[in-house]
């Protein structure tokens, strides 16, 4: 495995109390693979990424357990100083927003470069015709005499495009994509993530992608884990969870999608609001929203039950939702 | 980044095609026609195509509209000119400051020197004019101080936050309920020295706390910034993010109220001067003579009104020229 988490705790010091944003997550990513982890907002998906980054704020942010194995070394041991140095060459990040993601100041031709000053120690010129490289390599058309311009000058697909080339200067053997696509319009959507799936089997990279996009999901990851209230509910091979899920949650995202054969009719939606990351309920974090729960969802944390080798779902009654 | 923010009502599955379209809030189309002028079409798809103009930097934009701003031509010029007398003072007077024959005092305008004499008989043209030095030196040196010590204290304690971040907003408290002119009685009195040293040493004391403030504030925003987290989580070290991607961004304040500042730290300096706890003569400057004058405002009201006059303008001239940077820099601030 390239990358391991097992069992990962994060909590936030808030005004309200403490919110338990990530409450045992246990993921891992091959090289060449793409893990999509799909959850609502404030799942927990993307302080999950923080984390293996290492770029959480602390305070408030306050890592309690866990570990996050990376090419074998646990990365949460390392030295602030040691880190920093896998930052960016061993494992790099995308984000949503890729205007608010560059700096307004600086041309993109600085921020990429920037990558092999600090990386590599290059001289700003060479860093130069590294970064045009780069922005040919994302297809940016023209980079030679676009390298000086600055971020607002570069539409929102060519800025996303300008982070992928960003994220993959160094080559590194782990990219996080934390909602890569969700800021762009659909049709670029497409171009952005096709580019982005290409770059990795080129490079045989592991992808983690962060989305709450169920369509994205379908199309590039290897495997899914959904997240839930800080815990994973379900983790599957991408066909079999769209084929049969053995999650309520799961089964309940998959029916809010619009279908052509429904046109018309009202859609469906889970009932209820994710819970408040201060008061998670007891038992398992789903059971007042889930139709099905039952007096043990109340009281017991449901585990990871294992499916099938490949596929795991912390629900306490998993075998009917799969057959049911 | 959100996750820790309010929840969203409902999850967002969306179309397997892709339906989240008319959600998003800004099309690329939008955001493209931005601001500035010399960006080019939406997508730039073009290769071949050639930039009519250079995109400007925060600067270079700054100082386009500087430049084309009648408020800052005219305070600009001001400044220019006292700038240049208190570097070379011997050039628009040949007279020494110093020089002062009782038998002249108080009287009026005459050919070579066309302010009059004040009370001591010194000519008061001559004394203006020098005067301008130790304005220019205090107000120059003062802002300086407060803005290196202010914005290096406030920043650091903004980006690394935790309990030095406490401690200096305390300590900022403590020194904003001094109020300025009773801590000049009370500490400057106490100093023998005539440089101007002792004052700018007390302005830099009770400055830096405001400009500490305002760049801890826009150090904090910058910081929030997600250009910032990405440069941590592409590896930069803080040294890095600090120098290049936050004080780019959050020195326009500072800059701003540094040149507002200004001004008034040379009203201050005449403030001090006139209370007898400044420079003391024979230092020579606008805030001693205006005391020296004040008992014959009705014989010699002349003597009064130059170094009155002099300092008057020159705080305005610093005060608009902090008005018109900040429209430039920073319009959000008007």
């Amino acid at each position: 495995m390239l990358l391991e988490v097992r069992d990962l705790h994060v909590e936030f010091r808030t005004r309200d109390g403490v919110a338990r944003a990530v409450n045992g997550v246990t993921y891992g990513v091959d090289a060449g693979e793409t893990l999509a982890v799909l959850g609502e907002s404030g799942s927990g998906k993307s302080v999950t990424a923080q984390a293996i980054m290492g770029i959480l704020d602390t305070p408030p942010g306050r890592i309690t357990g866990g570990e996050i194995l990376f090419q074998g070394r646990d990365l949460l041991k390392l030295r602030e100083d040691e880190r920093r140095k896998v930052r960016g060459a061993e494992m790099a990040m995308i984000f949503q927003d890729a205007l608010s993601s560059l700096n307004p100041v600086l041309t993109v031709g600085d921020q990429l470069g920037e990558m092999f000053v600090v990386h590599r120690g290059m001289s700003r010129k060479d860093a130069r015709t590294k970064a045009v490289e780069l922005m040919d390599r994302v297809r940016i058309p023209g980079a030679a005499a676009r390298v000086r311009d600055y971020p607002h000058q570069f539409s929102g697909g060519m800025r996303q495009r300008i982070m992928i080339a960003m994220a993959l200067a160094l080559e590194p053997a782990l990219i996080i994509a934390d909602e890569p696509t969700t800021a762009l319009d659909v049709t670029v959507q497409a171009q952005v993530m096709d580019l982005l799936a290409e770059l990795q089997r080129e490079l045989t990279m592991g992808l983690v992608l962060i989305t709450h996009d169920l369509g994205v999901v379908a199309d590039v990851a290897d495997r899914i884990a959904v997240m839930y209230a800080g815990r994973i509910v379900e983790t599957a091979p991408v066909h079999d969870l769209y084929k049969a899920p053995a999650h309520p949650y799961t089964r309940g995202l998959l029916d809010s999608i619009p279908r052509l054969d429904q046109k018309g009719r009202e859609l469906y939606a889970i009932k209820g609001l994710p819970p408040s990351l201060t008061s998670i309920p007891p038992g398992c974090a789903f059971h007042p929203r889930c139709t099905t729960a039952r007096d043990l969802c109340r009281t017991d944390v449901p585990p990871l039950h294992e499916v099938t080798g490949e596929r795991g779902s912390a629900c306490h009654f998993w075998t009917e939702c799969l057959h049911g | 980044m959100s996750e820790p923010q309010p929840l969203e009502p409902t999850p967002a599955p969306s179309y397997v095609s892709g339906g989240t379209a008319d959600l998003v809030p800004a099309d690329a189309e939008i955001l493209q026609t931005g601001p500035r002028p010399g960006g080019r079409g939406p997508s730039g798809p073009d290769p071949s195509a050639v930039p009519e103009e250079r995109a400007r930097s925060l600067w270079s934009d700054a100082w386009h509209d500087l430049r084309r701003n009648p408020v800052f031509l005219v305070s600009g010029f001001v400044i220019l000119f006292l700038v240049a007398i208190a570097l070379w003072p011997a050039a628009i007077t040949s007279g020494n400051p110093l020089d002062c024959d009782l038998a002249r005092a108080q009287q009026g305008s005459r050919p070579g020197h066309p302010f009059g004499f004040n009370g001591q008989g010194c000519d008061v043209y001559t004394r203006t004019v020098y005067g301008a030095r130790t304005s220019v030196t205090v107000g120059v040196c003062a802002t300086l101080g407060v803005a290196v010590l202010g914005s290096v204290l406030g920043g650091l304690a903004g980006y690394f936050g935790g309990v030095g971040d406490s401690v200096l907003s305390r300590i900022t408290d403590v020194f904003f309920a001094i109020p300025v002119v009773l801590g000049g009685l009370v500490l400057l009195s106490v100093v023998t020295s005539s440089t101007v040293w002792p004052v700018i040493g007390f302005m830099v004391l009770l400055g830096w706390p405001q400009i500490s403030r305002i760049a801890r504030g826009s150090v904090i925003t910058a910081r929030q910034n997600d250009y910032v987290q990405a440069a941590r989580a592409l590896g930069a070290s803080h040294t890095r993010v600090l120098l290049r991607h936050i004080t780019p961004n959050a020195i326009a304040p500072v800059i701003v109220v540094a040149t507002i500042a200004l001004g008034t730290y040379i009203a201050l300096e005449a403030t001090l001067s006139y209370l007898g706890v400044g420079l003391k003569p024979p230092s020579v400057s606008w805030g001693i003579d205006i005391s020296a004058a004040s008992p014959y405002i009705r014989n010699a009201p002349h003597a009064l009104l130059w170094p009155s006059g002099a300092l008057a303008v020159t705080v305005l001239a610093f005060i608009m020229l902090g008005d018109a940077v900040r429209d430039a820099l920073d319009p959000k601030l008007r």
